[in-house]
């Protein structure tokens, strides 16, 4: 199964307020940007054309690989406010 | 929004679910904060709850009352290389009758099932709390603030069962951040199948149930696989070690379709509905990562605590959060008779995890966190016993060898005399 449909199975209650920030001119320089492939929910993606690195932050499984793997300082991580975020129904 | 409790736990999973069941079976006054809508929304593990003391004392009757799917009969644990699986089932009387040795079961509904345990019991539940900050008074805790939300969550101990990312006990200063080295990523996949063809695939009846750990089927990283049965669906999935996953550069859920694809394992889950997505982190640090579990006014419970361990055949982590979240209400309602909340006293909590089996046992496989370090394990050893098996069985008129010498002959070729020396070390050192 690819990604897309694998998220679609999970519940989410998104916030307005995005609980992930990323320095995107942190990013721009990072030599591994392990994020984007390490993440679960496929949540970052690089954009070699513009030079930014994005997050959608409404489809995150709130595991917190990312925050583990990034040596940059480049991300303000944090749990959702509370009710908000994925909501698991069976698992 | 401004109250005082006796305690607050914070994270209604089943060290804090436990934790403030045993506080409000004492008389204590005690909030529990649940970030989901409501408790095990936001929880998710491969799949297995173990026997455990600290459970059944508190409820007694626990396996009528709690949402379980299936008794753990069969476990097998399996080493696959690209195309075929070498296996060890253990299939038992004694794990088929009470007191049963584990139980699959879901974690929404186990989670709600414990804190409306602790609820009935008279604990105060609060949903849709994210716990942010910690309230200093004095150099020692004395409460929590909720993201959003205006005023403060006052009492004399907090327990932070908040999970393995524990913002809270980061910020008090007891632990660091997760190290990518010692953490595991889990990701499951939760599939549909009719209870008769689980049965029929898995060779189970009735209420019997299956747990599978696979090794080599990671795609070369530092990892394992699952399959736990339920009763009308099968949890699959696997943890791999955030260094390795970060290194490999491959998405964690094109590791898993391959999983999926594997000879050995797409029978199994043949025609299944997928149904749910999921992901958490595991300490995998082990003994030596057990960071400082109180301060004053504060105790870490369960993941937050980092209490968990593998040691390549055991697996346990909320066994170890349950009898954390107890020792630490214990040692809540005894410095709540004390009226003393300072570090030194609840340094008794340290006390009591050391005498009962959750530090005993994280030390006596404190090596093992090192073992899982070895490439080798991954990759190698699989590929080393399916060929011994593939010889051992293979007829093709060439003349025999014994079993010592085609084992020797096999080891040296595949990971060389240095490689089993220092391998036999480590895993001698962890397991023996």
């Amino acid at each position: 199964m690819n990604i897309e449909a694998l998220t679609q199975l999970t519940q989410f209650e998104v916030d307005e307020r995005a609980h992930i920030v990323v320095n995107a001119d942190v990013c721009r320089t990072c030599p591994h940007r392990a994020c984007v492939a390490a993440c679960p929910a496929n949540c970052y993606t690089w954009d070699e054309a513009t030079q930014l690195l994005s997050v959608v932050y409404e489809t995150c499984l709130e595991c917190g690989t990312c925050d583990c793997v990034c040596d940059q300082g480049a991300l303000d991580w944090g749990y959702p406010r509370g009710g908000y975020g994925v909501r698991y129904r069976l698992t | 929004m401004a109250k005082s409790f006796d305690v607050i736990v914070v994270g209604a999973g089943p060290a804090g679910s436990l934790a403030a069941l045993k506080l409000a079976r004492a008389g204590k006054n005690v909030c529990l904060l649940e970030r989901g809508r409501r408790p095990g929304e936001k929880n998710m593990f491969g799949g297995l709850v173990h026997y455990t003391p600290v459970l059944s004392e508190l409820i007694p009757d626990f396996t009528e009352r709690a949402p379980l799917e299936r008794h753990v009969y069969k476990k097998t644990l399996a080493f696959l290389t690209e195309d075929s699986a070498v296996s060890l089932t253990f299939a038992s009387g004694a794990f088929d009758k009470p007191p049963f040795n584990g139980f699959t079961c879901f974690r929404p509904a186990f989670d709600g099932w414990l804190a409306a345990e602790a609820e009935r019991a008279g604990a105060l539940l609060l949903n849709n709390c994210t716990a942010e900050k910690l309230i200093i008074k004095d150099g020692q805790v004395s409460g929590v603030t909720v993201k959003g939300r205006e005023g403060e969550l006052h009492a004399n101990i907090v327990i932070a069962a908040d999970g393995v990312l524990s913002r809270l006990g980061r910020q008090a200063g007891l632990r660091d951040g997760l190290k990518p080295a010692a953490t595991g990523l889990g990701i499951k996949l939760l599939l549909g199948l009719p209870e008769a063809t689980i049965n029929e695939r898995f060779g189970l009846a009735r209420d019997q149930g299956a747990d599978i750990s696979l090794v080599g089927a990671t795609g070369g990283m530092r990892g394992g696989a699952f399959i736990y049965t339920n009763r009308e669906t099968v949890s699959v999935g696997l943890v791999v070690h955030l260094d390795a996953l970060a290194a490999s550069g491959r998405p964690p859920y094109e590791v898993l379709d391959g999983f999926l694809d594997h000879p050995a394992v797409r029978h199994l889950v043949k025609g299944a509905t997928p149904l749910e997505y999921s992901a958490h982190l595991i300490p995998e640090g082990g003994y030596k990562a057990i960071p400082r579990l109180y301060g004053g006014g504060l105790m870490l419970a369960g993941d937050a605590a980092g209490l968990c361990y593998t040691n390549g055949i055991n697996l346990e982590g909320i066994n170890l959060a349950m009898t954390s979240g107890v020792l630490a209400a214990e040692t809540a309602i005894e410095a709540l008779e004390a009226g003393d909340y300072g570090a030194r006293f609840l340094s008794r909590y340290r006390k009591k995890l050391a005498k009962s089996f959750v530090i005993k046992d994280m030390k006596t496989f404190k090596h093992a966190a090192g073992m899982m370090h070895r490439e080798n394990i991954f990759e190698k050893y699989p590929r080393l016993l399916a060929n011994i098996m593939e010889k051992l069985y293979r007829v093709d008129g060439r003349p025999r060898t014994k079993l010592l010498n085609l084992i020797r002959r096999e080891a040296l070729k595949e990971v060389g005399l240095k490689g089993i020396a220092a391998d036999g070390i480590k895993i001698g050192r962890s397991l023996l």
